[in-house]
């Protein structure tokens, strides 16, 4: 047993040794013939699993485009929100294109890539039946949320709904169903894409004008932020935007048209 | 003689013997009898028909029944199962051969080796296997280098290390009981016959101890197999995790009961053979006065 923890510490020396020493991921990334990237899979239509096992959405096609562009293959890890940044620090993916918000705390952490390739913000979704009308009328509600949305904390302290937090889309929308909330406080781009696409939601709406927009980005270790691979990762977001490769997948993955995407792609013009 | 060979011989069993009690074949106890494979399965089953044939009549509307998907999804979700069971044998593989180590050095005649044996058996018997399984996902490094070559750690054999822990730690207990259940005038014959305290574990205390071990640790398979969707919650791509991930790709609610219900079935079906077996085991070695 002490012998185990001895190499397990040893080896951890010799990692992190290693990966100061290493200079350039890039080149790493080029001379392995592979790039990892972390995506959601259960995020659809950003990113999700297909019956036959493979990812697919609107981001991983994002992963895609990068790999070609560098000229490698692409392995995709799936990740949740409370291990994307650590297994990007921890060396086990390259990249991360996971929904994650933009904000200074996960700037310490990671490197995030400007410009930011989608944006987001708050909203509800709620049976029209309940007739809600702006923001306040949440005040004492139960309304349901998904553990650790980074909007929870601001909502409820602005508008003090009860907040009953689930581990997953499926089980809110689940309890939403059942009538155990008035409403599901979520990311709005979800809620249109959801409005639009599937007749479930037929009786739903999204009352409220949407709130906090929040930019994603994709990140890199935060010591190659400044380095060759962070600096061409910006460069191909920013082609993303220009080139409206973003807009078109946007469509093809079946997502409401995003203003945010529309407005960087004009400006770059 | 009274006996000449006109007068009745003596027929053997003639004479009043004490026969051996014959311990007639027992039924089942009730709760077996009540708690049966058959019973269970028919339960599931029942469950699950009423569980579904419900999704199945209302989802005229809006296209494929709850059963279709099930099925569609049955090839990637096996997949995942399959990851979870090897992740359970290997776990189960690595916890045994350390735990049989550690139980042996926990009877150990040196006082030190036994105290340190005794106090890592404690705090991995003790300890949440979650906190367990955290604390060797974010500790062991994704790949380790050793003379050039990088050996990769990716998650789930992070997983198979955490979950071996306890492993390890049960069948230690499990080992030191066995071994101390053995009665000592076994010791003293082996070593009065010239047995080095080695040869007397290898050859005489050890073997008896299979028997009396197996089924507290077929019990702790089943245990440990039913275990392995924590590793979803560490970000490996188990049964679990492809279930949340098959739930949010299809977005129906009416899916979550019977897709859940789908995936303990297959559970069952695997533990409870295990634990039948186990059973029939524990009966089978159960001291018999």
């Amino acid at each position: 047993m002490k012998h185990a923890w001895k190499t397990v510490i040893a080896s951890a020396a010799i990692v992190a040794f290693g990966t100061t020493a290493q200079a350039d991921q890039l080149q790493e990334i080029k001379d392995e013939g592979k790039i990892v990237v972390g995506v959601k899979q259960d995020y659809k239509p950003w990113g999700y699993l297909t019956s036959d096992g493979e990812l697919a959405g609107l981001e991983i096609d994002l992963a895609r485009d990068v790999a070609e562009r560098l000229g490698v293959e692409v392995e995709l890890v799936p990740v949740v929100a409370s291990n994307r940044m650590e297994f990007l620090s921890q060396g086990r993916i390259d990249l991360i294109i996971a929904t994650m918000g933009d904000n200074p705390k996960r700037r310490e952490v990671v490197g995030m890539i400007e410009p930011n390739y989608y944006a987001g913000g708050t909203n509800v979704l709620a049976p029209k039946a309940v007739g809600l009308k702006e923001w306040e009328d949440l005040r004492g509600k139960d309304v349901c949320a998904l553990q650790g949305s980074y909007y929870n904390k601001r909502v409820t302290q602005l508008y003090g709904p009860n907040l009953v937090a689930f581990a997953g889309i499926p089980e809110v929308t689940s309890a939403l169903k059942n009538g155990s909330c008035i409403g599901f406080l979520y990311d709005n781009t979800w809620i249109e894409s959801q409005l639009a696409s599937d007749e479930q939601w037929a009786e739903f709406e999204m009352p409220f004008p949407t709130e906090d927009p929040q930019a994603w980005s994709i990140a890199v270790p935060l010591e190659e932020l400044d380095a060759p691979y962070g600096k061409l990762m910006s460069e191909i977001v920013t082609d993303w935007h220009k080139s409206g490769f973003l807009i078109e997948r946007n469509e093809a993955n079946g997502i409401a048209p995003s203003p945010f995407l529309q407005e960087q792609h004009d400006a770059l013009q | 003689m009274a006996w000449t060979h006109s007068q009745t011989p003596p027929v053997k069993g003639h004479l009043p013997v004490l026969l051996p009690l014959r311990s007639m074949p027992q039924g089942l106890p009730l709760q077996d009898r009540l708690f049966n494979v058959w019973t269970a399965s028919i339960l599931v089953l029942a469950l699950a028909a009423a569980l579904i044939t419900p999704a199945f009549a209302q989802d005229a509307t809006p296209g494929r029944s709850a059963f279709a998907i099930l099925l569609e999804w049955t090839p990637t979700l096996a997949k995942g199962f399959g990851f979870n069971v090897l992740i359970s044998i290997l776990s189960m593989a690595i916890g045994t051969v350390l735990g049989v180590g550690l139980g042996i050095l926990q009877v150990s005649p040196l006082r030190p080796v036994r105290q340190v044996a005794w106090v890592i058996t404690q705090f991995f018997r003790n300890s949440p296997w979650l906190v367990l399984l955290f604390y060797c996902i974010l500790l062991i490094p994704f790949q380790i280098e050793v003379f050039g070559t990088k050996i990769p750690f990716p998650g789930w054999v992070k997983a198979v290390i955490g979950l071996s822990l306890p492993v390890m730690a049960y069948m230690s207990e499990y080992m030191r009981g066995a071994i101390l259940s053995i009665p000592t005038g076994q010791w003293e014959s082996a070593e009065s016959l010239g047995f080095s305290r080695g040869q007397t574990l290898r050859e005489i205390i050890l073997p008896q101890t299979i028997k009396r071990v197996l089924p507290s640790w077929m019990n702790l398979y089943a245990v440990l197999t039913m275990a392995t969707p924590l590793v979803s919650i560490v970000g490996v791509n188990d049964v679990m995790a492809l279930t949340r991930a098959a739930l949010s790709a299809e977005g129906r609610v009416d899916l979550l009961i019977p897709m859940y219900l789908y995936i303990l079935c297959w559970f069952f079906l695997y533990c409870y053979p295990i634990s039948a077996l186990t059973r029939w085991l524990e009966r089978k070695y159960s001291v018999k006065l």
